[in-house]
C-alpha cells in the first residue's frame, strides 16, 4: 500500500516542499530510501525503526520503499524522520490512510519515540503544503510565527499515532504570542572617555556606515563594537522575520520571544573559513556568519589576521546586501545586509602606532598594512583610532569627568531621529545615497564646499573619498537634527572620522 | 697580469668573510696590488684571520677559500663597471682618502664614494636619530640641517628614514635657497651601510641621488652589495669618525643613534642632544644621553656656538630666544587664538596624540575639536602625521 505525507527540506535559508511517499509490498523484508537523501537522512532508517518499536507499534516485515519527491532535490537533515514514520505506519495499515491528506510533519525521532527539534523550522513550516503541520514540541513558537493556528506540537510518536487513529484529540498547542524580550545588552554608559569612538559608533548606527576601529590592545575596540547593536533601532516585523528565518536555518538559538527583535551581533574569529563566513557547504547550504548578522552588526576583530582571500570575498556582498552562493547542485541567495565593524592594531608590535612610539620596521609595517586590501579599506566610511584611556578616566576620579557617559538609550533616540530624516529624504540609510544624488540629498553650504575643494586640490582627498565624506557629513548633520544644507563643521568632523590609517609615511620635511 | 691598484683595493672588500678589521690589517702600509697577489696565491698571514672582529665573531674563512674566490674573479672588469656608475675608491694611506678618517682608531681600510668629498674640509656635524621619528623631531632635524648647511657646516648623516633623511633634506634645501652664493653653503654627506649604488631604504633612492649630486654618498661596503645587519653599527662609527660634533635629535632606548654617540665618545668627539618630551618613547634614548651628561642643544644656533662659529647677533627687543616656542606664524605676525583654539592647542601637547585623546582632554564636542585642529594646523601651530597630532610651537 502507498501513503504520502507532506514535509519540507532546507535549501539555504528557504524551505522546499517534499512529498514523502512510502510503499509497503510483499517480498523479502527490506528498507530502501530513494530520492537523493544525504547521510543523515539515510540514517533515519534506524531511528525510525527503533522509534516505532519503542512506541509499541510494529515494524512491517515487508519490502518498504521510501521515496522523497521531487527526487532531483538533495535532502538533508533528520527532519524527515517523522514524516517517514507516519507514512510508513499508514502504508502498513497501522494508521488510517484517510488521516493523511492535509497533514504535514516535521521532526527528528529519538530512539524512544520522542519527537525532537530540528533547525530551520520557521522556513520549513512555511514551505509545507498542508492544512495542519505537526512540529516538535519545542519548535511550536517558531513554527507559529509563519502559520499561526495551523501548527500542532506533538511530544511523541505514540501520541501522534493515537491522535491519528482517533483515540485522542489533538493536543492543545498554546496560542503563541511573540513576547517582547529586548533584554538590556551592554550599555554605552560603561564606556569611559573615547569621545571619537563613541561618536563614530553613533554615526555608524545612524547612517549605516561601515566602521574601522584602529587601536592598541586594551583600547576598548571590542567594547565599543559590542555596544553598537544597542544603538540601532529595533527591527521591523519584516526584518525580524528575515533574521529569524536565517537564524533558524543556521540552527542558532533563538531568543525567548522566538522572533529576533534586536539587531543581531556576530563576531566570527579570524580563523573562520571562507565558507563559514559567506555561507555554503557541500550538501546543506548553510548561511554563513555574514548572513547571520543580517540587519545587524558583523564584527571582525583583528581584521589583519583574517586571510586576505576571505576578506576580499566580503566586498561584493557588502555592496549588494546579499550573497549568491553557487555549488554544482544548487545555488542559493543569502541575505547579507550588515553593518560591518572591524578592529585592528595599528601595527604588529601593538605599541599604539603613534609616531615615535612604535618600533616596528618599515617593512613590517608595510606588510601589516598590506593584509587589508585597499578596496576593502575603502568600504569603511569611518576609520578612527581609539587609544587606551588615561588612568584618571579608568578610575573615574570625579575631577576629570564630572558628567557620566551618555547611555545607549539616549544615543539610540538620536539615531532613530536621524534615520527618520534619511527615510523622509527617500533613502533607507545615508550610506546608500548614490553619488549622483548627493547634490540633492546632501547639498553643501559654500564654506563646506570650499573646504572640500581645498582638500581635493591638496591631494588629501580622493574623488571616491569625497563621496564617502559627504555621506558621513550628511549623517552628522542629521544627528544634530539639521536636515538642510551641510555645514562646515559637519564636513570637518566627517574628515576627522576618516582618519588616514595605514597610509605609508608621507615624505614630509 | 696584475690589475690596477684601485681595482685590487675594491676587489679585496668583496672577499667572503671580509670585515673592516681584516681589511685594515691587510691593506695598511701596503700596496693593494701586492695584497691581491698574496690573496690569489694563498699567502695571507694567519694574523689576518686571527683579527678580533669589530662587532663580534667573524665568519670562518681561510687563505685557501680566498684564493679560490679570487681565482674565479676578474677585479678589473668588475671595477670598471662600478667606475662607470660613478663610484670612486681610495684606501688608507693613499691620496683622496679622507684625512679625518686616517687618524681614526678603526678606520675603514678601503672606502667608496659617489660625488665629491670636498665638503669634508669644512666644519662637520653629524645629525643622527631614530627612523620612527615624531613630526616635531623631523622638523627639528630639517631646520638644523638647513641652517647648519647655510652656515657652511657639512651635515653628515646616515641616509635612513626619519631624522637622518630630514637632516639631509634640510641641508639640500639650503643649497636650493642660496642661489646667489652657493659657495657659502656646505654640501651634505651621507654614510651608507649598503654599497653606494644600492639605495636603502628604497624610498630614499631620490634622496641618495640628490646627496651624491651635491655632496657625497660614502660607504665601506663594496658597490652592488646590500647591507647586512652588522654593516649598520659599523657605518655609525664612520659617521662619528667623520664629524667634529654629533647631534642626536631623537633616539629610542637602545636605538642605533646611541651607537653613533658611543663611537663619538670613544673618539673624544663631543655629543650634543636635542631635549625631547619626557613622556615620548622616541626621546627615551636621547634624554638618557642628556641625563648621562651630554650637553643640550636647542637649535642650529647652539650647534654653531659649540663649534665656535656663532656670530654675535644683536638680540631684537622683546623677542623670545627660543624661536620654536614663540606663538608667531612663520611670517612673523602675532597669532591670536579664540578660547576653543586655545583649549585645543593646550590639549594637543608635544607628544603625538590621537584625535581621540585631544577630544578627551579638551572635553569639547568633536566637531569643535576637529575644526580647531584644522585652523591650528593651517597656521602652523600643530601638525598631523597619519592622524597623530603634535604641537609645533
Amino acid at each position: 500500500m502507498l501513503a504520502t505525507v507532506a514535509s519540507a527540506t532546507l535549501v539555504g535559508v528557504e524551505g522546499r516542499p517534499i512529498e514523502v511517499e512510502v510503499h509497503v509490498s510483499r517480498g523479502l523484508p527490506s528498507f530502501t530510501i530513494v530520492g537523493l537523501p544525504d547521510a543523515s537522512c539515510r540514517e533515519s532508517r534506524d531511528r525510525v525503526r527503533a522509534a516505532i518499536l519503542s512506541s509499541g507499534l510494529a515494524w512491517p516485515q515487508h519490502r518498504v520503499t521510501v521515496n522523497l519527491a521531487p527526487s532531483s532535490l538533495r535532502k538533508g537533515g533528520a527532519g524527515l524522520d517523522l514524516p517517514i514514520a507516519v507514512a510508513l505506519l499508514a502504508a502498513d495499515g497501522q494508521l488510517p490512510l484517510d488521516a493523511l491528506p492535509g497533514l504535514g510533519c516535521l521532526g527528528e525521532l529519538g530512539l524512544d519515540g520522542s519527537i525532537r527539534r530540528v533547525s530551520g523550522v520557521l522556513p520549513l513550516v512555511d514551505a509545507i503544503n498542508a492544512a495542519r503541520v505537526v512540529v516538535p514540541g519545542s519548535c511550536a513558537g517558531e513554527a507559529s510565527l509563519v502559520r499561526p493556528g495551523k501548527v500542532v506540537a506533538v511530544p511523541t510518536l505514540s501520541t501522534l499515532a493515537a491522535v491519528l487513529k482517533g483515540e485522542e484529540g489533538w493536543p492543545e498547542t498554546p496560542f503563541f504570542l511573540p513576547v517582547d524580550d529586548t533584554g538590556a545588552g551592554p550599555d554605552m554608559a560603561d564606556v569611559r572617555g573615547q569621545p571619537i569612538g563613541r561618536l563614530a559608533a553613533e554615526v555608524a548606527a545612524a547612517g549605516g556606515h561601515h566602521l574601522l576601529l584602529v587601536g592598541p590592545p586594551g583600547a576598548g575596540k571590542t567594547m565599543l563594537a559590542e555596544r553598537l547593536p544597542g544603538l540601532l533601532p529595533e527591527l521591523t516585523t519584516e526584518e525580524a522575520l528575515e533574521v529569524t528565518r536565517v537564524h533558524s536555518a543556521a540552527g542558532l538559538p533563538l531568543p525567548r520571544g522566538v522572533l529576533v527583535r534586536r539587531p543581531p551581533f556576530r563576531a566570527p574569529h579570524h580563523s573562520s573559513s571562507l565558507v563559514s563566513l559567506i555561507g555554503g557547504g557541500t550538501t546543506m547550504m548553510r548561511p554563513g556568519e555574514l548572513s547571520c548578522a543580517h540587519n545587524g552588526v558583523l564584527f571582525l576583530d583583528e581584521l589583519g589576521e583574517f586571510p586576505s582571500d576571505v576578506l576580499d570575498t566580503l566586498r561584493q556582498p557588502l555592496e549588494e546586501g546579499k550573497v549568491l552562493v553557487c555549488r554544482a547542485r544548487a545555488s542559493v541567495v543569502f541575505p547579507a545586509r550588515v553593518l560591518l565593524v572591524a578592529a585592528m592594531n595599528p601595527c604588529p608590535c601593538g605599541g599604539g602606532g603613534a609616531p615615535g612610539a612604535c618600533r616596528c620596521s618599515d617593512a613590517a609595517l608595510a606588510r601589516y598594512a598590506a593584509r587589508v586590501s585597499a578596496p576593502l579599506l575603502d568600504r569603511f566610511d569611518l576609520r578612527v583610532s581609539v587609544d587606551r584611556p588615561d588612568v584618571g578616566e579608568l578610575m573615574g576620579d570625579g575631577s576629570s569627568s564630572p558628567a557620566p557617559p551618555e547611555s545607549s538609550q539616549a544615543i539610540a533616540r538620536r539615531v532613530r531621529a536621524a534615520r527618520d530624516l534619511a527615510v523622509r529624504r527617500g533613502f533607507a540609510l545615508n550610506s546608500a545615497i548614490p553619488a549622483r544624488e548627493l547634490d540633492v540629498a546632501a547639498p553643501l553650504q559654500p564654506k563646506a564646499r570650499t573646504m572640500l575643494e581645498t582638500r581635493l586640490r591638496q591631494g588629501r582627498l580622493s574623488a571616491r573619498g569625497l563621496h564617502r565624506v559627504r555621506r558621513v557629513a550628511r549623517t552628522l548633520a542629521d544627528l544634530s537634527g539639521h536636515g538642510g544644507d551641510i555645514r562646515e563643521e559637519h564636513v570637518t568632523t566627517a574628515l576627522a572620522l576618516r582618519g588616514p590609517v595605514f597610509e605609508p609615511e608621507g615624505v614630509t620635511l | 697580469m696584475t690589475p690596477c691598484a684601485s681595482a685590487c683595493a675594491a676587489a679585496l672588500t668583496r672577499l667572503p668573510g671580509m670585515g673592516p678589521a681584516r681589511l685594515l690589517a691587510m691593506i695598511r702600509d701596503r700596496d693593494p696590488r701586492d695584497v691581491w697577489d698574496d690573496v690569489v696565491h694563498g699567502r695571507i698571514s694567519k694574523k689576518v684571520f686571527a683579527q678580533p672582529n669589530l662587532l663580534g665573531d667573524s665568519p670562518a674563512c681561510s687563505d685557501r677559500s680566498w684564493a679560490s674566490a679570487a681565482s674565479r674573479f676578474d677585479p678589473e672588469a668588475w671595477w670598471s663597471k662600478a667606475r662607470s656608475r660613478g663610484v670612486d675608491v681610495s684606501w688608507i694611506g693613499r691620496d683622496g682618502y679622507p684625512a679625518v678618517l686616517a687618524d681614526d682608531p678603526h678606520p675603514p681600510g678601503v672606502i667608496f664614494w659617489r660625488g665629491s668629498l670636498a665638503s669634508l674640509d669644512r666644519p662637520r656635524v653629524a645629525i643622527v636619530g631614530t627612523r620612527s621619528a615624531s613630526p616635531d623631531g623631523r622638523a627639528v632635524a630639517y631646520e638644523m640641517g638647513r641652517d647648519l648647511a647655510s652656515a657652511g657646516v657639512c651635515v653628515v648623516s646616515g641616509l635612513a628614514l626619519g631624522i637622518d633623511g630630514s637632516a639631509h633634506r634640510g641641508a639640500l634645501s639650503a643649497l636650493g635657497e642660496a642661489a646667489r652664493d652657493p659657495a657659502s653653503v656646505a654640501a651634505t654627506i651621507g654614510v651608507a651601510a649598503s654599497g653606494v649604488d644600492v639605495p636603502y631604504p628604497r624610498r630614499h633612492a631620490a634622496l641618495w641621488e640628490e646627496v651624491a649630486a651635491s655632496g657625497a654618498v660614502i660607504s665601506e661596503t663594496p658597490p652592488g652589495y646590500a647591507a647586512q645587519a652588522w654593516r649598520f653599527p659599523a657605518r655609525n662609527r664612520i659617521i662619528a669618525g667623520l664629524s667634529q660634533l654629533v647631534v642626536v635629535v631623537e633616539s629610542h632606548e637602545a636605538g642605533g643613534s646611541l651607537i653613533t654617540a658611543e663611537a663619538a665618545i670613544e673618539r673624544g668627539i663631543e655629543v650634543r642632544v636635542v631635549p625631547g618630551p619626557v613622556g615620548s618613547s622616541a626621546c627615551a634614548g636621547s634624554n638618557q644621553l642628556l641625563y648621562d651628561g651630554a650637553g643640550p642643544v636647542r637649535g642650529p644656533r647652539d650647534v654653531l656656538d659649540a663649534l665656535g662659529m656663532l656670530m654675535p647677533d644683536p638680540p631684537k627687543p622683546g623677542q623670545a630666544k627660543g624661536r620654536r616656542r614663540s606663538r608667531r606664524s612663520p611670517d612673523g605676525t602675532r597669532i591670536s587664538l579664540g578660547p576653543t583654539e586655545q583649549a585645543v592647542l593646550a590639549s594637543v601637547g608635544w607628544v603625538p596624540s590621537s584625535l581621540n585623546k585631544v577630544a578627551e582632554r579638551s572635553a569639547l564636542p568633536v566637531a569643535q575639536v576637529a575644526g580647531a585642529l584644522d585652523g591650528l594646523s593651517a597656521r602652523g601651530l600643530v601638525a598631523d602625521d597619519r592622524g597623530w597630532w603634535t604641537r609645533l610651537r
